[in-house]
């Protein structure tokens, strides 16, 4: 099993070493960076065929001499560093360094253009040891010092040069900060019910209190980190001011896999949940899907945008964990997988973009699917794919969870007579993801060119392969979900279960591609020569001929309808950020706590004398 | 070793007494006799904590034999909880003599600096050592007047005001201590500490006994600045030149505050729930109400030393917890948990806010503010204070793996299994708090765009600041392995156990 121990050790050590090196020789640094993620990868398959395990200390055995200081010290904390190796850990750790490999891979060039970045290489190391270690640790109180630092790691990994990037960076750190805190309680909780950390010993039942109490502290935690309704609002900021590489690593794919791999160990292993507990899952699944994809259509800025949906996401993930079938479970890990693959390559398309443009507005952009074809090919991937079309791998996933909430309304419960409520709020859900991702392929790509940019060009190779790889994983994710992929990867995570609905997923795509060459053919005999001409047809809109129209346009209508109309409002003045409103309630408590501090000195005396009488009252008096 | 233990008070009292005469007529004496007294102190402590095996070493000052059992001369005590206390001042305090030599440059009377500055540890070093509880008084009475001065030390009118308000609150907390201290003498007929805790063990007016406590409570809240006693240290520390600030918040307020209670309370006086309440009260205001007044502050230093308050609830807190748990018969292994936890954090607090206060003298020696406002950008011009800063703004906010993390959680682990759930929420809610005050100072100092104006390019401090600066900051990742039972052993848990034998004590030292 030494395995285990170098994939959380190397590239921390690997990382910690870097920092010496001057950030001038950015290159080779993203080069080692690259070398370690493949080794970590390679490292990642070994440990993904080997049986499941639990194993202590003694895989450090090799590297620490036996009757050394350092060992004896070492030792006395086994049973805090037990690690778990499990089907479930397994295949989060191989997702967490396949992605680290594509996205280093596109640092290499990406990141050397930022300037007033300092250190990515080393933290992004770091970062990958840090998701691991999380990942593999068994005793809780371990996975917290790694889930902590990984907090530490996202702050580092945006740079604050001007104020709306550092508010990010602050709202960001303060947002994943406070939930490390309060998992600490619910931690401690666990301990004091089951007088054990580890989690492979732990099942403890929601029935009492401090049960529920430590289950939702630890949900805080891990809707945090997945950024779920309430607490997902560092997300939209992060991604806007981050470079396209730090958005695409953590919160699109490592910090989704850690959110969700932790809500399956609360779901699946540690806690057996209540159906009251499901319906609050399951509440906040659909919200988040609900408010993220409401916001995100009104985004002009494209990386906030993704943001947003890099949100409603992870409701439908929630969504399957709160069934809590094995059918659910399997399909919000299924999700959660494809969701890391389409976002991390929006977010690397996204950052092409914008290196090549160097603008972030839709409003600014256009056309540029002449210039970055494959940029656009892959981006149009990526988006039919988040947006739920077949064949592609979100509709295959998407289609579970549906057949896992139609199931699950066939068991009593009061959260199972409202499925159809989940069912049909995560219908809507997709189908705003697709009407706000038409306005995000058309503004960057389709259109009449932006005259500025006549001038952009696709981008370099290295910065091509991450996103080529990701699409055609995309597609075969989705072709091949039924009759390979879901068996092969899920069954041993969860258990086999039954596909409620019929889907041959590789049938139809072979339609979906018949019908396509299909059309090909019709269109390249050329007897289509004489077609209609007609004005637009823009959804009734009133059409005003212009040289170049901003997509954002169309969804000012959205934006301006009655009732939508003062909650985006609201939302625009942060009244559904949880951040702002503590932000604002602890100022002013601050506020009424300083008046009282005047200065003057008789004021001060009289408070010692007045603590001092009010000790001797109550103690002499009794 | 045992013949050694007054030294802790000779050296740096003699280099007082030295320094003003000979560092008149050879240049750089005062800084080269203050750097090596502490350097030799810091070495004697270490020796101590590796090879003593933390046994409790008792010197009688000159010799004399206690008659009958009953002490008649003073004792000065080594034990697990004052080595503990005495390697957190001394280390500190060499890290900020080291630190002065640059920074002190551009005050005058640089000899008198040092004098004040060995004066004041003298003085901590002393109330940490004896065992006598009216030398005790006479100690701290040092520190603090050297204190006093040293806030005072730019003669400005800020500096000015602060120190006569720090010197007339000090002042109602001497005489009220001083008061607690007669009427003890008044009820028991001895001031040697384990005799007292004798004498009262065996007559018991409880009554007599809790008025007592009560008014020592508060003259020692007034030093350890517990709220609402605590009006007097956001001048005063804010005011003082950065490196003594660094000695006030990072060493002063728990050598003569903290430590004190922590000794009369647990060894001196039979543990009482009444008390054990009142700390824990005292404790968990301090917590909240200081993190709530801190993270309005523009003034960096008054953030700092707002903060502190804040800080020092936590230890309060753990320190009451332990009481509390011990006096209502809990579990004994969480007792010590709760109170291994304040302790840790005490070290912790010692190193974080040290440091964050000498990265405030360095922001303020570059840029001439100390005004967050006028800051930003200078992650860039200031690699070394920005690292170093944010290692100390991770550690105080509890981000793992830096060691403010490993203390908080020992305390809120230990609030929860001792069933304190209202402590543990608060005491998450607080950090959460903290980290939001840190991540605004590094926001304001170190990132957004540069707004600083001034005349001169800003640059990274000299050699001798940013070496306190580096250590200090790795310090804070280093003593996260205080966590790990074979370090623990040597330096945190023989504190533990002093404590947790609560009033055999006694019994140890004058042999009943």
């Amino acid at each position: 099993m030494d395995e285990a121990g170098y994939i959380i050790l190397l590239p921390i050590v690997v990382g910690v070493i870097l920092f010496i090196f001057p950030d001038k020789v950015k290159i080779v640094k993203g080069l080692i960076t690259l070398i370690i993620s493949l080794l970590t990868s390679f490292f990642a398959i070994r440990l993904y065929q080997t049986e499941s395990t639990i194993v202590d200390l003694s895989i450090f055995s090799g590297l620490i001499a036996k009757d050394s200081l350092l060992y004896e010290s070492i030792s006395g904390i086994g049973t805090y560093c037990q690690l778990n190796i499990d089907p479930l850990s397994q295949l989060i750790t191989l997702g967490i360094s396949f992605f680290a490999v594509i996205i280093s891979i596109y640092s290499i060039t990406n990141i050397t253009k930022e300037k007033k970045l300092y250190h990515f290489f080393p933290f992004f190391l770091i970062t990958l040891g840090c998701a691991i270690g999380a990942v593999l640790s068994d005793n809780l109180i371990l996975f917290l010092i790694f889930w902590g630092i990984l907090g530490f790691t996202l702050y580092k990994l945006i740079k604050g040069y001007d104020e709306e990037s550092s508010a990010a960076a602050k709202k960001t750190l303060i947002l994943i900060g406070a939930s490390d805190s309060v998992m600490i309680i619910g931690i401690a909780l666990i301990g004091m019910i089951a007088d054990t950390y580890n989690m492979s010993e732990l099942n403890i039942s929601t029935s009492t209190g401090i049960g529920i109490m430590a289950f939702l502290t630890l949900l805080v935690g891990s809707f945090t980190k997945a950024g779920a309704f309430p607490f997902h609002t560092w997300i939209p900021d992060y991604t806007k001011k981050a470079p396209a590489p730090s958005s695409a690593y953590l919160p699109a794919s490592l910090d989704k896999l850690l959110g969700i791999y932790l809500l399956a160990r609360l779901c699946t292993d540690i806690f057996t949940l209540n159906q009251w507990l499901s319906l609050i899952i399951l509440t906040l699944g659909v919200t988040t899907i609900i408010i993220a994809v409401l916001l995100a259509l009104i985004q002009h800025d494209y990386k906030r945008l993704l943001g947003f949906h890099a949100v409603s996401q992870v409701g439908y993930m929630v969504v399957g964990f709160g069934l809590g079938t094995p059918l659910g479970i399997a399909a919000g890990l299924f999700h959660m997988l494809n969701h890391a693959l389409y976002k991390s390559g929006l977010f690397l398309s996204a950052g092409s973009v914008y290196q090549q443009t160097g603008k972030s507005d839709l409003d600014e952009l256009g056309g540029l699917s002449k210039s970055m074809p494959l940029t656009f090919i892959a981006a149009l991937v990526f988006a039919l794919s988040i947006s739920g079309i077949p064949p592609l791998n979100g509709f295959a996933s998407k289609w579970m969870i549906y057949q896992g909430i139609i199931d699950f309304g066939k068991q009593p419960g009061i959260a199972n007579q409202l499925w159809i409520i989940w069912l049909a709020l995560a219908v809507i859900g997709s189908a705003l993801t697709l009407a706000s991702f038409i306005k995000f392929i058309t503004g960057i790509f389709m259109g009449r060119r932006n005259p500025e940019l006549e001038s952009v060009k696709e981008v370099n190779i290295l910065m091509l392969i991450p996103k080529i790889i990701l699409a055609l994983i995309c597609i075969s994710f989705g072709a091949f979900a039924t009759g390979y992929f879901v068996p092969e990867i899920f069954f041993p995570v969860v258990g086999k279960f039954e596909f409620v609905g019929v889907w041959q997923s590789s049938f139809i795509s072979l339609l979906v591609v018949l019908s396509v060459i299909l059309g090909l053919l019709i269109y390249l005999s050329g007897n289509i020569k004489n077609f209609r001409t007609a004005d637009s047809f823009v959804g009734g809109e009133k059409w005003e001929e212009k040289a170049a129209f901003p997509v954002t346009g169309f969804y000012d209508t959205i934006r301006n309808a009655k009732v939508l109309k003062t909650i985006y409002d609201k939302a625009e003045k942060g009244w559904f950020d949880i951040y702002l409103l503590t932000k604002h309630l602890v100022l002013s408590s601050n506020k009424v706590l300083s008046k009282v501090h005047t200065g003057v000195l008789t004021d001060y005396a009289i408070w010692i004398f007045a603590g001092l009488s009010i000790m001797l009252i109550i103690y002499l008096s009794v | 070793m045992d013949n050694l233990v007054i030294l802790f008070v000779i050296v740096p009292l003699g280099s007082a007494f030295l320094i003003p005469i000979i560092g008149k007529f050879i240049p750089h004496f005062q800084k080269a006799l203050s750097l090596l007294a502490l350097l030799f102190l810091c070495t004697l402590i270490l020796n101590y904590l590796f090879t003593g095996n933390s046994q409790c070493i008792i010197y009688k000052v000159a010799g004399w034999e206690a008659v009958e059992n009953v002490p008649i001369g003073i004792y000065l005590v080594l034990d697990g909880l004052s080595a503990f206390l005495l390697l957190i001042i001394n280390s500190i305090g060499f890290l900020v003599v080291f630190y002065s030599f640059s920074y002190m440059r551009k005050y005058t009377a640089e000899n008198y600096f040092y004098t004040l500055l060995c004066l004041m540890i003298a003085g901590m070093n002393g109330v940490v050592l004896t065992g006598d509880l009216f030398n005790l008084y006479v100690f701290l009475e040092i520190a603090v007047i050297a204190s006093y001065a040293l806030v005072a030390f730019g003669i400005e009118k800020d500096e000015l005001e602060a120190s006569f308000k720090y010197q007339v609150l000090g002042g109602i907390a001497s005489l009220l201590i001083l008061l607690g201290i007669s009427l003890l003498y008044w009820q028991t007929k001895t001031l040697n500490m384990a005799d007292i805790s004798h004498v009262i063990s065996t007559q018991a007016d409880s009554k007599t006994t809790l008025f007592i406590q009560i008014i020592l409570i508060t003259g020692f809240g007034i030093k350890g600045a517990m709220i609402p006693f605590h009006a007097w240290l956001p001048d005063a520390h804010s005011s003082a030149p950065s490196p003594i600030s660094s000695m006030l918040s990072g060493v002063l307020i728990k050598a003569i505050g903290i430590y004190a209670i922590i000794r009369l309370f647990y060894n001196m006086f039979a543990i009482t729930y009444e008390i054990a309440l009142i700390i824990t009260v005292i404790g968990t205001l301090s917590m909240v109400i200081g993190g709530l007044l801190a993270i309005g502050q523009w003034d960096l230093k008054r953030l700092l030393a707002y903060s502190s308050i804040s800080q020092m609830g936590y230890v309060v807190i753990g320190i009451g917890m332990g009481m509390l748990i011990l006096i209502s018969n809990g579990d004994k292994m969480v007792a010590s948990m709760a109170v291994a936890g304040g302790l840790f954090h005490l070290i912790n607090h010692a190193v974080f806010k040290g440091l964050l206060f000498l990265n405030a003298g360095a922001i303020e020696y570059a840029t001439g503010t100390r005004d967050l406002k006028q800051m930003g950008g200078l992650a860039k011009d200031m690699p070394v204070t920005s690292s170093t800063s944010m290692s100390a703004s991770m550690a105080i906010s509890g981000i793992p793996p830096f060691n403010g993390f490993f203390s908080k959680l020992l305390i809120i682990i230990a609030a929860i299994k001792g069933q304190y759930y209202l402590l543990a929420a608060l005491a998450v809610l607080v950090s959460i708090i903290t980290l939001a005050y840190f991540l605004k100072f590094q926001r304001y100092a170190f990132f957004n765009k540069t707004k600083y104006t001034g005349s001169a390019l800003v640059k990274e401090v000299p050699f001798t600041m940013a070496f306190s600066m580096i250590v200090m900051g790795v310090l804070c990742l280093v003593l996260s392995l205080l966590i790990f039972p074979g370090i623990r052993e040597i330096i945190l848990s023989p504190a533990v156990e002093v404590l947790m034998e609560t009033t055999e004590y006694s019994s140890k030292i004058i042999g009943l």
